[in-house]
């Protein structure tokens, strides 16, 4: 259980991360027009950031987590 | 205090006169700083010598700009002393990682309040940062992806770390034990459990190197990616910004070591292998720091002209000359002195710490080099040559900025232990 868990946040902020980065923010590359300066989301920024605090939550969630029997 | 409380290591929970006295006057600085703040909030930062490129003849950034590079930069130690330790097994420095990982913390905290008081609205900047940014751009990497995930990353990383010496406090009675109790969060000690912690430290200084070296290279491409901009637009600025953290880092560091192996007495635990490890690590930053120099002035140089010469003369010849010649003064007699040691392996304390102190001298005056002379003498636009001086009010806000820093450092040392508890402290493990 801990171990998925930790495993599940580092892939799920790793996701965050590039969806937020590819799809959801301001079109990367030159901008042509006004909206290209603009998120595709709002507050896309954060969606990153909160990526790559559950990275580093994994390694929180790692090491409190209690360990079941089988591990 | 409570007599249970002076058995705690490393005067934890022991006030004594001198540290009430530091304390009160950081409250002090801290409270002509937040006036000077309230001055420039109410009034706007027409109360700054900040004044607009070219048509006003000034600069937009200026002292607060030039101390969120410091800051930022004092960052770079505790992560790389961390991920050192761990990845590279530097057993012989473990005693000042807690001290550089508060460092950080404490150093990214500031920088982030330095780049709030330089916004004429800091809460409109706020939230527009996190609504607008783009993730390509610098600015998103430097005021985003380092205050928020970078110091989210040095936080957590600091609290690991610390939970075994908190688990071991806990044990003793005392008004902080729910505090410790809190920290250590279950933390009994067991082979598993220390494993685990070895393991996650291991992953987490493995992910936070490139976070470091992305933080401060993208401070870099602030500056460095600004074609506009003669003096900034440049290759060298990301590794330089990263060499220079290291320099300015690992000179407060050995500062502050310095400071508390007296105030705690621990010749024993900060040794003088600490410290020359610490000079010999500062040395081939120097180093390195100075190569880039030396590219940068025959880059500039050798066959510059129009706005870049501008640039270049206030440098070296010119307005700024002092303080250019002042840097390169302050870099180069620290690597004397720690060169002469690390040849005749002579170390003296004093000289290490001497350098430590001249090189975060150079730091700071150096990011003021970098930060204001593109903006007075490097506009591509037809403006004349532009001046910009500090007025007290940012000199007051910089100095209360350092005071809650240094606070939070002086606090933190009361309430937690600054280096590792020995092992054979255990007790009952």
């Amino acid at each position: 259980m801990r171990k998925k868990l930790t495993s599940l946040l580092v892939v799920l902020g790793f996701a965050l991360q590039g969806i937020s980065f590819f799809f959801l923010a301001a079109p990367l590359g030159l901008s042509t027009s006004e909206a290209d300066s603009n998120p595709v989301m709002p507050f896309a920024p954060v969606v990153f950031i909160v990526g790559v605090g559950m990275v580093f939550v994994a390694a929180v969630v790692y090491e409190l987590l209690p360990e079941n029997s089988d591990e | 205090m409570t007599t249970q409380n002076e058995t705690l290591p490393y005067e934890v929970g022991r006030l004594t006169r001198g540290w009430i006295a530091m304390v009160a006057v950081l409250l002090i600085l801290m409270g002509v700083g937040g006036y000077a703040y309230y001055l420039q909030f109410t009034q706007g930062e027409i109360v700054t010598g900040l004044r607009n490129l070219g048509t006003m003849g000034g600069a937009t950034w200026g002292l607060y700009i030039v101390f969120l590079v410091y800051f930022i930069g004092l960052s770079f130690t505790g992560i790389s002393i961390a991920a050192m330790i761990r990845l590279l097994g530097l057993e012989k420095i473990k005693p000042i990682a807690r001290m550089a990982e508060t460092m950080t913390v404490i150093a990214l905290i500031l920088g982030a309040m330095t780049i709030m008081v330089d916004v004429g609205q800091p809460l409109r900047a706020m939230v527009n940062l996190f609504r607008y940014a783009r993730p390509g751009s610098p600015f998103f990497g430097t005021f985003t992806l380092v205050i928020a995930g970078y110091l989210f990353a040095s936080q957590i990383y600091l609290y690991l770390d610390g939970r075994r010496d908190a688990a071991i406090l806990a044990k003793k009675p005392g008004r902080f034990q729910r505090f410790f109790r809190l920290w250590a969060a279950g933390y009994k000690g067991t082979p598993a459990e220390k494993k685990r912690h070895n393991q996650a430290s291991f992953w987490m200084a493995i992910a936070i190197v490139p976070l470091l070296i992305t933080a401060h290279s993208t401070l870099g491409f602030v500056f460095g990616l600004q074609a506009g901009r003669p003096g900034w637009f440049s290759a060298l600025q990301a590794p330089e910004f990263v060499a220079l953290a290291g320099v300015s880092g690992f000179g407060l560091l050995i500062c502050i070591a310095a400071i508390i192996r007296k105030v705690l007495n621990a010749e024993e635990k900060l040794n003088q292998d600490v410290f020359e490890w610490l000079g010999n690590f500062l040395m081939f930053l120097i180093v390195a720091y100075l190569y880039f120099m030396v590219v940068e002035w025959l880059t500039a140089t050798y066959s510059s002209g129009g706005a870049e010469a501008s640039v270049s003369n206030a440098l070296f010849t010119g307005e700024y000359a002092w303080m250019y010649w002042l840097t390169v003064a302050t870099l180069l007699i620290p690597f004397g002195l720690l060169v002469y040691q690390f040849i005749f392996k002579r170390y003296r304390l004093a000289w290490i710490v001497a350098s430590g102190f001249m090189v975060n001298i150079a730091a700071v005056v150096k990011r003021y080099l970098i930060v204001v002379p593109s903006q007075t003498h490097g506009t591509l636009l037809p403006y004349g040559i532009g001046s910009y001086s500090p007025t007290w009010v940012e000199y007051a806000v910089v100095l209360g900025i350092f005071a809650f820093g240094t606070l939070m450092f002086v606090l933190f040392i009361k309430i937690f232990p600054i280096m590792n508890i020995p092992e054979n402290s255990e007790g009952g493990e």
